[in-house]
């Protein structure tokens, strides 16, 4: 990208100012932990919604899924659609109003109530070291990435996210996070329409572009490598069966690059059972529904009724992203079709400097730095909610009161800043490898919080011992899948990679997910069930009984 | 190979047996399926509690509508 003038600099400084300005206003209110942890359970289904659909775009997603549906078309459409969209609404009507109704803070939290303290510690500790350094990776990602689009200096970058997120969310807590997430998803929203619009008149209108893009991709198609040529001659109808099979080969890579269901060897990482049993059965319901980032700010909305909307209201917001973020991706492959698999990355930052006047450039960039805040942000609410709550109110001063909390909250958040910031430098000679390791590594963690949330509200038989084990049973087998699969084990076992596509963290979800119900069945029925006090938390019990909070 | 291997390759060579086109209405008919749920959902579910309400408050119509636009982005693309 292209360097950026004193326009686009006044464009992002008012953006940055709002941000703070907001942030610091939300501050102005807080008095207490409960208003420090879930906004003094106030915030609006319009705040909430924007805050979950910004949330669950990162700045890296931004150039990312740019740079994949450039690569491999709109099936990346499919995280934002079927990724999202059935989760969410699941969510709002059944589980959300559920949690919202146990009054609780945090995921483990319902997890004790539901079962024991020790499923709660563990799946507390796993969570807070995963976002702990993811944290860190976030910051270092964001850097990256700035670094790319507009040549800043990357320790300064760390630094001055770190600082400005720091001090909105210790100011105002998940209010603050909430209401700077409504601006920054409408500057993302915004950034990202401007491009899709401005590119879209660049090809000539619609009609023009959908023709263009169906071009691209036929030449793209017919790039593959032809079958290498024979040194003896071979029969003619050998000949036409291998031109008839390369024809077959075009004609299905350019009905991938425009299709959102794709066979089971496609290249990209989006073959069908993948997208259906990993992403829309198990990662989406995990992410909606177990994840603390997402789900703690549906625990501070102002009613149950408010909690539901908020999440319909994403789920509406959710249908229209792909086009925000995957048709830039194709507007990049009809002006510039010759990118490297490897450089595709790029087709994102390439648009936006050549593309973009001055201003408009400013404009873009705050909404790239919008998106990374709003993700650094979550991550940071989260892990301080998760710290405070599970380990120091519930192991160390189980009477705290509120102004305690309050301080020890902001001190926290204060805390995991500058480990974000430690954690972010001594990354950074690891590359930008990390950040997708780290990725990987999170999604661990949702099947089997998932399978034991699934089983504890779904059943009163499951049992704290069945849960408990089934955890740790599917993170050990999503681990030791990723651990076979990587190639320096494989070529030490001799042994082929166990998964045929790139990035097989949905398949690893799967068998984690399975796994976990599997030994919480086996161990459940095995051990002594629940008593009462702990099943009134599962769905059907609570409804029997008008409410046990 | 190992025994995961032998798993994989099983569930895999399954899998590519189901053709495409079926797996298309496998997606749509889990949306259809899901709009079906929300339509019967009762409106004390949907709607807000203790005071009367409008018809643009009731969730069932937005959850039908984000549903609904989901089925026509799977039977285009």
């Amino acid at each position: 990208m292209t360097h950026l003038t004193s326009v686009d600099y006044l464009v992002i400084l008012s953006y940055l100012a709002a941000t703070l300005a907001i942030g610091l206003w939300v501050g102005s209110y807080v008095r207490s932990g409960s208003d420090f942890f879930l906004a003094g359970r106030a915030l609006p289904w319009w705040a909430v919604g924007m805050s979950l659909v910004a949330t669950d775009i990162g700045g890296a997603d931004l150039v990312g899924v740019g740079g994949d549906s450039y690569r491999y078309g709109i099936v990346m459409g499919n995280f934002a659609w079927i990724g999202c969209v059935p989760a969410m609404l699941v969510a709002a009507f059944v589980f959300i109003p559920h949690l919202w109704r146990c009054n609780v803070t945090t995921i483990p939290e319902y997890l004790e109530r539901r079962f024991s303290v020790q499923l709660r510690a563990s799946v507390a500790a796993v969570w807070l070291v995963l976002m702990a350094c993811n944290l860190g990776v976030m910051l270092l990602a964001s850097a990256q990435f700035m670094s790319e689009l507009a040549k800043w200096d990357m320790s300064l970058s760390i630094v001055g996210v770190a600082i400005l997120v720091g001090i909105y969310t210790w100011s105002g807590g998940l209010g603050a996070v909430v209401y700077t997430d409504v601006l920054q998803g409408i500057v993302m929203i915004g950034g990202c329409l401007m491009i899709v619009v401005i590119g879209i008149c660049d090809l000539g209108g619609v009609e023009s572009f959908i023709d263009k893009v169906h071009a691209a991709v036929h030449a793209r198609a017919r790039q593959a490598p032809a079958p290498a040529p024979t040194m003896i001659d071979e029969p003619s109808s050998v000949t036409r069966a291998k031109e008839k099979l390369r024809l077959t080969k075009t004609k299905e890579r350019e009905r991938e690059h425009l299709s959102l269901v794709l066979p089971v060897d496609t290249k990209s990482p989006g073959p069908w059972p993948a997208i259906l049993f990993g992403l829309a059965l198990v990662m989406s319901p995990g992410y909606w529904i177990g994840n603390q980032r997402i789900v703690q700010r549906s625990l501070g909305a102002k009613s149950e009724y408010e909690a539901k909307a908020a999440y319909v209201y994403g789920a509406l917001l959710k249908g229209l992203i792909p086009f925000l973020v995957v048709v830039p991706g194709l507007i990049a492959l009809v002006k510039y079709p010759d990118l490297a698999a490897d450089q595709a990355g790029g087709a994102l930052p390439m648009l936006v400097g050549r593309l973009l006047p001055e201003g408009l450039r400013g404009l873009f960039v705050a909404a790239f730095l919008a998106a990374l805040m709003s993700s650094v942000s979550s991550y940071l609410i989260a892990a301080t909610t998760i710290y405070v709550n599970d380990f120091y109110r519930r192991l160390y001063r189980p009477h705290a009161d509120e102004g305690q909390m309050l301080l020890i909250g902001r001190w926290t958040t204060a805390g995991f800043v500058l480990w974000s910031v430690c954690v972010a430098f001594q990354m950074m000679s690891f590359g930008q490898s990390i950040y997708s390791v780290f990725q990987t590594l999170m999604s661990f963690v949702v099947g089997p919080t998932l399978a034991v949330l699934l089983a504890g509200m779904l059943s009163s038989r499951t049992s704290s011992e069945g849960a408990l084990v089934g955890f740790f049973a599917g993170l050990f087998t999503s681990v030791s899948l990723f651990t076979m699969n990587l190639l320096s084990v494989r070529t030490w076992l001799d042994m082929p990679p166990l998964f045929r596509i790139d990035a097989p963290y949905l398949y690893y979800s799967i068998w984690a997910f399975l796994a976990t119900i599997c030994m919480t069945i086996v161990f459940s029925y095995f051990s002594r069930p629940d008593p009462a006090e702990k099943t009134r938390y599962s769905l059907w019990e609570w409804r029997e009984e008008g409410g046990a909070a | 190979m190992t025994m995961l291997h032998w798993i994989g390759d099983a569930l895999r060579g399954q899998l590519l047996l189901v053709p495409l086109p079926a797996v298309r209405w496998l997606f749509i008919g889990l949306l259809l399926a899901l709009m079906a749920w929300v339509v019967q959902l009762p409106s004390s579910e949907t709607t807000p509690s203790g005071r009367h309400s409008a018809w643009y408050e009731d969730l069932k119509i937005w959850a039908w509508l984000a549903l609904m636009f989901q089925v026509l982005v799977y039977s285009v693309f």
